[in-house]
């Protein structure tokens, strides 16, 4: 096995799930003898430099499937409907986007399309407006009064991570400095504001806060310059997961002791063995193993989320990061959503999810909200987790309420992302 | 303060180091072929998964992993030289669209290699740090690994160009191929020769560099940059030029990156790269050609 890279827990993982998907495509087989087929789209870069943002919710959305589809796929008006994906590779590139888009409305005659967003987003909004095609995006930042049909509900990036920086504040109140820094770009623009809002409520003085170029290889002296300011905490906001790794890695070596603080923590295992488990042990973030025991609770919205987290790790071993599960996570909400509306049809459905301006987020009950930021109702919000490296393992260590933190801060946060030019009204 | 100096400089020489390795090794097959090669920084990222795949994942020895990153980038070089650069001799138009072309299919071959996603795991082969001069100042063992590999390989092609009849001949096609013909050089020998040793610097570049960067295959964009605006600097066609200006630039650049700002250290790098070409066409040490 060790020449192969699997190890005796993973192959035997491995076949189980085999087995268990082996048997489960024969139940699929018996339960839809009609052969009724719903088909969704699933628009995101799956190659390229931000891949990393698309393929693991591909794979994520493929075992999600899988699984409903055993279980019996979607019952529209009490008929069985099986889920089938059809991708298409944007490249992150707004032409690349709409041809996608087109291909799948009108060639595989999809019902819904998710996308990652950012670059690609223009190019497919005034073909999606023009479709009536629902879209949802991870990056809330994309929602404005123009994009009726464009829905952020699993992701409210990057205003959760207030609930890290509370939570800290409150677990650690001896910190008093922070440093911080983020790739200039469309996710880092809107963490650095929404981290400086979070530090200043939480009255922790930013002693360093500054972009990097995205073309950055050798961290280096990045972090040279962040610990030069002698900080107690040091984020790293939402840089991609890659850098995070890089830069933990720097502060580790360059001695550093305090209390690490990111927005992911993707593939922590790796970091920690490139570290070393004290040195990780405490490092917050926000994004949650599916087999953590709080993720078995009642209030969660996602179907047996440890089956799910373990066949992922056991196909894709060490690549579950913070995108496997929100497309997967979108597609449940979008099932139950069609289910309630008795129709697959995108405004139906829409109307269905919105209802009465609440939802079910993947974490628990939840509100649509956004207008103040994004110009339009359409993000859903509640609870975020909070989670923490215990002993080498990611923990969640409190669901704590996004709606709550605005609803005291929320002049800051907009202070914040009005100086950098991230309101909806700003943004060109 | 002198601790974050110290620091600082030894970054500068980690980076230096590699980025020299690169520049010297398209130097090298520019200066011999006149081909601009953009597909240098997929080489570097060749020899960068040939470490991953040799030493994180099969347990070979870290070095010898560095060897066989050498190796394979030298013959993946002798097969573009032989197959793609030569036939297109004398366009220099044409060379450079072949570069793309392989750009691109060794992109896609790191794909279906290794597919996509979060990068690849090469772990430290030297763990641990080092306080250098008992100053404070940590210096991780894995930098200086890299400092140690980067001037072996400098000072073994400086003493290869300078010592040996084929380093002279090489050098000889470099200043001016033609007269090199005619004094009976053979310039497809030489060419061959210059694109197996630049590509094969590159992939050592790329290998000993692996557990310090992000290995993905899409990780050449950044180096290649980095390496035109040093050969530029430096002046098209001089090895010690490459050198000195990678030594000029990557410690500008860190220097700007820890004491203001890294976007702008970039954009700066980028303006002298400019001011270069408006005030010193040639570079730092390069020649202008004859008419």
């Amino acid at each position: 096995m060790k020449g192969l890279g699997v190890n005796r827990r993973q192959f035997l993982g491995g076949t189980a799930a085999g087995l268990a998907l082996a048997g489960s495509t024969k139940l699929t087989r018996r339960a839809f003898a009609a052969d009724k087929v719903v088909r969704i789209g699933f628009l995101a870069p799956l190659t390229g430099e931000v891949a990393a943002w698309g393929l693991p919710g591909l794979y994520g959305c493929q075992i999600w499937a899988e699984q409903v589809n055993a279980a019996g796929g979607v019952n529209i008006n009490g008929e069985p409907h099986r889920i089938e994906f059809s991708s298409y590779d944007d490249e992150y590139l707004a032409d690349k986007a709409l041809q996608g888009a087109q291909k799948l409305v009108l060639e595989d005659d999809v019902k819904f399309i998710m996308m990652l967003g950012g670059d690609p987003w223009p190019g497919v909004q005034p073909f999606a407006n023009r479709a009536k095609m629902l879209v949802s995006t991870l990056l809330p930042s994309d929602l404005s009064p123009d994009t009726p049909y464009l829905i952020a509900p699993a992701e409210v990036h990057p205003i959760y991570n207030v609930t890290g920086v509370e939570w800290l504040a409150e677990q650690r109140p001896e910190l008093k400095t922070v440093a911080m820094c983020a790739q200039e770009d469309a996710l880092g623009l809107p963490s650095i504001a929404t981290y400086r809002a979070a530090f200043e409520a939480a009255g922790i003085d930013i002693v360093y806060d500054k972009f990097f170029d995205i073309s950055t290889t050798d961290f280096a002296p990045i972090m040279t310059a962040m610990l030069a300011s002698n900080p107690d905490i040091i984020c790293l906001d939402t840089a991609y997961p890659d850098f995070v790794n890089l830069l933990t890695e720097q502060a580790f070596l360059q001695g550093f002791k305090g209390q690490m603080i990111s927005c992911t923590c993707d593939n922590y295992q790796q970091i920690v063995d490139k570290t070393s488990p004290e040195f990780m042990e405490g490092f917050v973030f926000q994004f949650p193993d599916f087999d953590d025991p709080a993720m078995q609770q009642e209030q969660i919205n996602f179907s047996n989320p440890k089956a799910f987290y373990e066949t992922y790790q056991s196909r894709y071993p060490g690549t579950w990061s913070a995108v496997s599960w929100e497309y997967a996570a979108i597609m449940e909400q979008w099932k139950n959503a069609a289910e309630k509306a008795g129709s697959v049809e995108p405004l139906d459905v829409l109307e269905a999810m919105t209802e009465g301006g609440k939802g079910q987020h993947v974490f628990g009950p939840a509100t649509w909200w956004g207008e103040e930021l994004f110009g339009i109702d359409n993000a859903l919000v509640g609870d975020w987790p909070v989670v923490a490296i215990r002993d080498g393992k990611a923990q969640i260590q409190e669901f704590r309420s996004i709606p709550a933190w605005w609803d005291k801060h929320k002049d800051l946060l907009l202070k914040h992302m009005s100086d950098l030019g991230q309101l909806w009204d700003q943004r060109t | 303060m002198f601790e974050l100096i110290l620091q600082t400089i030894v970054n500068a020489l980690v980076a230096s180091s590699a980025t020299a390795l690169m520049a010297v090794g398209l130097v090298l097959i520019f200066g011999v072929m006149r081909v601009i090669n953009f597909a240098h920084g997929e080489l570097f990222m060749v020899g960068a998964y040939a470490v991953w795949y040799l030493y994180a994942q099969n347990g070979w020895p870290f070095m010898a992993a560095i060897a066989a990153a050498l190796v394979v980038v030298l013959l993946i070089g002798l097969v573009m030289e032989r197959f793609l650069f030569r036939p297109m001799r004398g366009n220099p138009l044409g060379g450079l669209i072949m570069s793309v072309g392989v750009l691109f299919i060794l992109q896609v071959v790191a794909v279906e290699f290794g597919g996509v996603g979060l990068m690849k795991h090469v772990p430290s082969a030297v763990r641990g740090t080092v306080d250098l001069f008992g100053t404070g100042v940590l210096v991780p063992w894995q930098r200086v690994v890299v400092i140690g590999v980067s001037a072996v390989l400098l000072i073994l092609l400086w003493l290869f160009l300078h010592r040996t009849k084929v380093g002279f001949a090489l050098r000889a096609c470099a200043q001016d191929p033609e007269a090199a013909a005619l004094q009976g050089i053979s310039i497809n020998k030489f060419s061959l020769i210059a694109m197996g040793l630049g590509a094969g610097l590159a992939g050592a570049a790329g290998g000993v560099m692996a557990p310090l960067v992000r290995v993905d295959p899409y990780m050449g964009h950044s180096v290649i940059v980095t390496a035109f605006i040093v050969i530029i600097v430096g002046g098209v066609g001089s090895l010690e030029g490459a050198v000195l200006a990678a030594v000029l630039y990557t410690f500008f650049h860190t220097f700007v990156t820890t004491f203001y700002d890294g976007t702008i250290a970039t954009i700066l790098g980028l303006l002298i790269m400019l001011l270069v070409l408006i005030v010193k066409p040639t570079g730092i040490m390069g020649t202008s050609e004859k008419v």
